[in-house]
């Protein structure tokens, strides 16, 4: 069985598809661009087309992510905690607490052996912490987003914020280059002001290995060296880790799927709240 | 007689008054960059020439403000916080609450009837309900922050800010402008987002009358408005609120001039 998890984020809508819910298949990435259902459908279409996959023969789809309910086509939705930890688990079983760093929120969730969550704690209320602020500062300080990292790995001395604001940070950081800091020691610093704010959330639910960071910042091995620096721990970071919460979402409508083909539910309208206890064991 | 120089550096704009025997006499605004060795001596220099008075007559200088340590002409550096309390308390002598909303921070000053102060809160943490937050959201827009005052005064219907972060308001502002909302409308619901800010900040020092608002975003009209419905207090403008701590600095130092010559 084919299963497709959605994850409709605010920076970008994720996509992948798991056969027998253990088989990534593939994923797929496209800019949200302020139309969570658009870009959604966009996903969903390049997935089945490179995976030649026949009418019928993707037979779930499940969404999380903020824009989990803007996706018509869907057949269970499910919250981002809950996905992104399934998530986490599946590309390293050895996770016990995870670190999601999205485009407009952050949280840390600790999890079991099973991936199932234990605590969790999220910052959506502000864009210090997020992905958000490194693209800010992408634009301002006119460094390409993928190059922001590498350069930040160069960084002899790294320049730490004190604000814990992202517009307040922007005046800092500016007055920074003006007073001449070396752009990869401001860069990393960046990183760790990211890594900071993720260690508050991280110390709420309780730190334990396996560490794993999931959402878009996986391939910034800087903001990896910074979460360790920070945690005092080793951070898994995995190639497919922007996925994570979609790979959660296909596996969650796999257990659905296969619960509803042996008739163990009803056909109630499913919610996230259903799921907790469908997709827990 | 010498005058007392109040000189209030700012995070965005120094303002500096002249003093003499509690009348103004001179002052000048101008904004702040990084050298604020450099942007002091200018606004000092600025309000003299407003009073055609020149640097032998200046008594005592007194600095304020977050850049209050880089006046090097400065014999004393006071709080901004005693400084907007003594200054309100002057333009007004009932105030009893001071908002101060600045371009980046935000207080609220409980002050007893000599103008002292008693109780205050702040957030200087975070651009959220600042000046700051309305610059962003009015470049947003595309309009200058000068007129967004007069402008959201038209709004008939305003729309609901949620966001509390600066980052995501502005994301909020886009979007409503994309769905055909009116800029005054948009306006309104911003202003109302940063009076219920203030709100929180000022239930934690005691509301009480009079209440004086202060800082460069007093001077939107506006936020003064949304301030006073939100309260249900008639709120105290003066056309100098923005002098408002360079003025309680320069109290300051009249009194040490006298005080000293005496």
């Amino acid at each position: 069985m084919i299963t497709c998890g959605l994850d409709l984020g605010s920076g970008s809508v994720k996509g992948a598809l798991l056969e027998g819910g253990t088989k990534l298949l593939r994923t797929a990435a496209v800019p949200t661009r302020g139309n969570a259902a658009n870009a959604g459908q966009q996903v969903l279409e390049r997935l089945t087309e490179e995976e030649n996959l026949l009418p019928g023969e993707l037979q779930y789809v499940c969404t999380t992510g903020f824009g989990r309910y803007m996706f018509p086509a869907r057949q269970l939705q499910v919250s981002d905690i809950t996905s992104s930890a399934r998530g986490a688990h599946f590309l390293h079983p050895a996770t016990r607490h995870v670190v999601d760093i999205g485009a407009q929120s952050s949280r840390a969730i600790s999890i079991t052996e099973t991936g199932r969550v234990v605590k969790f704690k999220m910052n959506e209320k502000c864009a210090a912490g997020a992905g958000r602020f490194v693209e800010r500062c992408s634009k301002y300080l006119q460094v390409p987003l993928e190059e922001m990292s590498g350069k930040a790995l160069h960084s002899q001395q790294p320049k730490l914020i004190s604000s814990v604001c992202a517009v307040l940070a922007e005046t800092e950081i500016i007055n920074n280059v003006a007073e001449g800091v070396p752009l990869p020691d401001i860069l990393m610093g960046i990183y760790l002001s990211l890594a900071q704010r993720a260690q508050a959330l991280m110390r709420y639910v309780g730190l334990q290995p396996d560490v794993t960071l999931v959402g878009g910042l996986v391939h910034s091995p800087a903001m990896v060296k910074a979460l360790e620096g920070t945690a005092k721990l080793p951070v898994h970071a995995d190639e497919q880790g922007h996925f994570a919460a979609a790979i959660g979402a296909a596996l969650l409508g796999y257990q659905r799927a296969q619960k509803l083909a042996s008739g163990a539910t009803s056909s109630s309208t499913p919610t996230d709240a259903a799921l907790v206890s469908s997709g827990g064991a | 007689m010498k005058v007392a120089v109040g000189m209030d550096i700012g995070s965005t704009t120094a303002k500096c008054v002249l003093l003499r025997e509690g009348e103004i006499i001179g002052r000048s605004l101008n904004p702040v960059g990084v050298d604020i060795v450099r942007d002091a001596d200018r606004a000092l220099q600025l309000a003299l020439q407003d009073a055609h008075l020149d640097r032998g007559d200046v008594g005592f200088t007194t600095g304020t403000g977050y850049g209050r340590f880089k006046i090097q002409f400065g014999q004393l550096a006071v709080t901004e916080i005693s400084c907007h309390a003594r200054g309100a308390h002057f333009l007004f002598p009932k105030t009893r609450l001071v908002v101060d909303i600045g371009g980046q921070d935000t207080k609220a000053i409980r002050v007893n009837e000599r103008g002292e102060v008693v109780d205050f809160a702040m957030n200087d943490k975070c651009a959220a309900g600042t000046g700051r937050f309305l610059d962003v959201c009015a470049g947003a827009l595309g309009l200058d922050v000068a007129d967004i005052g007069p402008l959201s005064l038209n709004s008939r219907h305003p729309v609901r800010v949620t966001s509390t972060c600066t980052v995501f308001a502005e994301s909020e502002v886009t979007s409503y402008v994309s769905r055909g909302k009116e800029p005054q409308d948009i306006l309104a619901g911003l202003h109302a987002s940063i009076a219920n800010r203030s709100l929180s900040l000022l239930q934690r020092v005691g509301i009480e009358p009079e209440v004086t608002f202060t800082g460069g975003v007093s001077r939107n009209e506006g936020m003064v408005r949304a301030l006073s419905q939100r309260l249900g207090l008639p709120v105290n403008v003066s056309p100098l609120s923005q002098y408002m701590g360079a003025i309680g600095a320069a109290l300051v130092g009249e009194e040490r001039l006298h005080g000293g010559a005496s």
